[in-house]
């Protein structure tokens, strides 16, 4: 049996209790029996008295030695006295062991014929262990009888305790170890305590239990359910097609997805825990990224930029980068930083780019393109050279060799015309046979310097082996500059252009001519009119 | 029917006399003899004397208590008088001593003219008697007055 069990304490109390409270009522019960004992025994001593005093006075009184000793024998004869005495003012007599002590009770003899007066004294000295003797005697079957009682009621008192209370609620204790909570078991109430407090008990067991079921299926629900979102949200963030990846404000990687693990894969570097801040070493530019993030931190809003990898192979891979701050419950800052590939879309906008500002045949910035060079010249005041071409006598060759010679012999001269320039410079395909170049910071003798180049370039002949022939084209320029000449772009195109003009016509007379300065040309027009 | 008469005629006299001795003014006296030294006795030397405490008087010379025979009138009233008990409990009282082997000391007379006669002859004596009977051979040392 279990030491501490109930039962066992139960009984240990019960038990200690009735032996104390027995040993105090039998030392209580002995004391006052003592002392009942003790009165009684001087009441009776009382009682003797009054037996002999008569004799006692007479013996005193007449100093009779027979007499005193008559009354001492008869006194000393009794259990309550051991020992007696009578003394008068002539006599004393005494038992054989009689001693004066404080124990001896004292009783005045008077004159049997006055009464107020004393003739001696009688000395009774009472049996104290009689009275012990007794009252122990009768304090013993009193302490009995207690403990008897006491063993009764304790037995009693266990018995009731353990049948009615102890055992049915280690009967409830007992169901309820065996139960495992969130189940349907429930615990059987005591048969004979269907009303009563452990009965309630019971009652208020079964409803905890039934009320744990319900919280531990809302909880297994609930469970389930988060199982289900979480499997959900892995999926979410693993086959996303972006590289999603949370890092820590130092740059340690605290979780990334396939897709990241992919990409890093791609740019053959190995898989780290720390990339950099804002995993700036997959960057080319490491920077960029800082600055973007700063700016878009201070205005609260997520940071985005787009940027090339670090890649080995020869196809650049773009990403944009979105950089969001996140706070975690415990206030700490992180960062989720989504990596979505834009390489083929770079790549689109690069080709679209191509064929919005590049002529497709020969390669040259188309008129379009070459506008905006001009636009950006002029709205940043940058002084410099336009210089409007125009090919002489294309058109036959076109007619006689067909459109596949003309276009070999523009692309022929295309090539041809880019030799002869700078870096800065531009040279576009302004439609047709036509051709404008642009020379950034050009004096009037840079500029003629450059047509003589030109012309002497174009005069390289293209040699045609469909046909087995070689064919050349001259051409007509009219420069004018910006903004010497004019500062409105239109005006200068237009100026240009009237000075080639004005070349085409006037090598009809002088097959050497080949190009004109704006100003000039309008000066000599009048001239060459006149002539 | 003599004995009868006898009671009777005691009875009459009792009527006749007792009340009036009893009542009357001739108290009872302890006498002794006239040429007896003593002179007078307190109530506790009386006592001890005729309950025989002390067979000698205050100053040592013997003393000789003398006593009526039976249940004499005069011996119950002194009796009564000196210590207040029944004839009957004094008698009691020596018949109690008697076993203890004491003896008693004193001299019974069966009336009082002998007693007076008796202690007219004796200087030791002592003895009880009505105050109209003391005659110039007695002195008187105690007066039972209540």
């Amino acid at each position: 049996m279990n030491k501490s069990g109930l039962v066992i304490r139960l009984a240990i109390v019960i038990t200690f209790t009735a032996v104390i409270v027995g040993l105090i009522t039998t030392q209580i019960f002995h004391r006052f029996t003592f002392l009942q004992e003790q009165t009684l025994g001087e009441q009776n001593i009382k009682q003797l008295f009054n037996t002999v005093s008569p004799t006692a006075s007479i013996a005193s009184y007449l100093n009779d030695e027979e007499l005193a000793k008559e009354v001492v024998n008869g006194l000393i004869s009794h259990d309550l006295v051991t020992d007696a005495a009578i003394k008068s003012d002539a006599i004393l007599i005494k038992s054989d062991n009689y001693q004066e002590s404080s124990t001896v009770l004292e009783f005045t003899l008077f004159s049997p014929f006055q009464q107020e007066r004393s003739v001696g004294t009688l000395f009774i000295k009472v049996n104290e262990n009689y009275l012990k003797e007794k009252a122990n005697k009768i304090s013993n079957t009193n302490t009995f009888v207690v403990a008897l009682e006491a063993s009764i009621i304790t037995i009693i008192s266990i018995l009731v305790t353990y049948f009615v209370i102890t055992r049915p609620i280690l009967s409830i204790g007992k169901a309820l170890h065996s139960i495992s909570p969130g189940t349907e078991q429930r615990i059987e109430k005591p048969s004979s305590h269907q009303h009563s407090e452990i009965g309630q008990l019971a009652d208020d067991v079964n409803d905890l239990l039934a009320k744990a079921e319900q919280q531990m299926l809302r909880e297994k629900k609930l469970r389930n359910e988060l199982q289900i979102l979480e499997s959900r949200f892995r999926m979410l963030f693993e086959n996303a097609t972006s590289a999603i990846v949370l890092v820590e404000p130092q740059g340690d990687i605290l979780l990334y997805n396939e897709t990241f693990e992919r990409l890093v894969d791609k740019l053959a570097l190995p898989l780290k825990k720390n990339y950099g801040n804002y995993l700036q070493d997959l960057f080319i530019h490491k920077k960029e990224l800082h600055e973007q993030v700063k700016i878009a931190f201070a205005n609260n809003e997520s940071a985005t930029a787009e940027l090339e990898l670090t890649s080995t192979s020869d196809e650049k891979i773009w990403v944009q980068v979105v950089v969001t701050p996140l706070v975690t419950d415990d206030f700490q800052e992180n960062y989720q930083i989504t990596l979505h590939d834009i390489s083929k879309r770079k790549k689109q906008i690069s080709l679209l780019d191509q064929k919005a500002n590049y002529d497709a045949l020969t390669n040259l910035l188309n008129r379009h393109a070459a506008e905006n060079h001009l636009n950006k010249l002029t709205a940043t005041k940058v002084p410099f050279a336009l210089i409007m071409m125009d090919l002489n006598d294309f058109k036959p060759i076109n007619d006689v060799f067909g459109h596949d010679v003309g276009d070999e012999l523009l692309i022929h001269v295309a090539s041809q015309l880019m030799k002869s320039l700078r870096k800065a410079d531009i040279l576009s395909r302004w439609g047709g046979d036509e051709f404008v170049i642009v020379l950034p910071h050009a004096s009037k003798e840079e500029v003629e310097a450059i047509c003589d180049k030109l012309i002497t370039q174009l005069s390289k002949p293209l040699h045609l082996t469909q046909h087995n022939k070689s064919v050349f084209v001259t051409a007509s320029m009219g420069v004018s500059f910006y903004p010497d000449d004019q500062t409105d772009l239109l005006e200068l195109i237009k100026l240009a252009d009237k000075a080639m003009y004005h070349v085409k016509r006037s090598r009809v007379t002088d097959k050497a001519l080949y190009m004109t300065f704006s100003t000039d040309a309008f000066n000599t027009s009048g001239s060459n009119e006149s002539l | 029917m003599k004995a009868l008469m006898r009671v009777f005629i005691f009875a009459i006299m009792t009527l006749l006399f007792g009340p009036v001795e009893a009542q009357n003014a001739d108290p009872l006296v302890v006498v002794v003899h006239k040429d007896n030294p003593v002179e007078q006795l307190s109530r506790s030397e009386l006592i001890d004397l005729f309950m025989g405490k002390y067979v000698a008087f205050p100053d040592d010379s013997k003393a000789i208590p003398v006593e009526l025979e039976g249940d004499h009138a005069i011996k119950v009233a002194f009796y009564g008088k000196l210590v207040g008990m029944s004839l009957s409990r004094v008698n009691a009282y020596w018949s109690r001593l008697r076993f203890t082997g004491r003896k008693r000391a004193a001299v019974f007379q069966p009336d009082e003219i002998e007693l007076v006669d008796y202690i007219i002859t004796n200087k030791q004596a002592i003895g009880y008697i009505p105050q109209s009977l003391i005659t110039k051979n007695l002195k008187v040392v105690y007066i039972l007055n209540e």
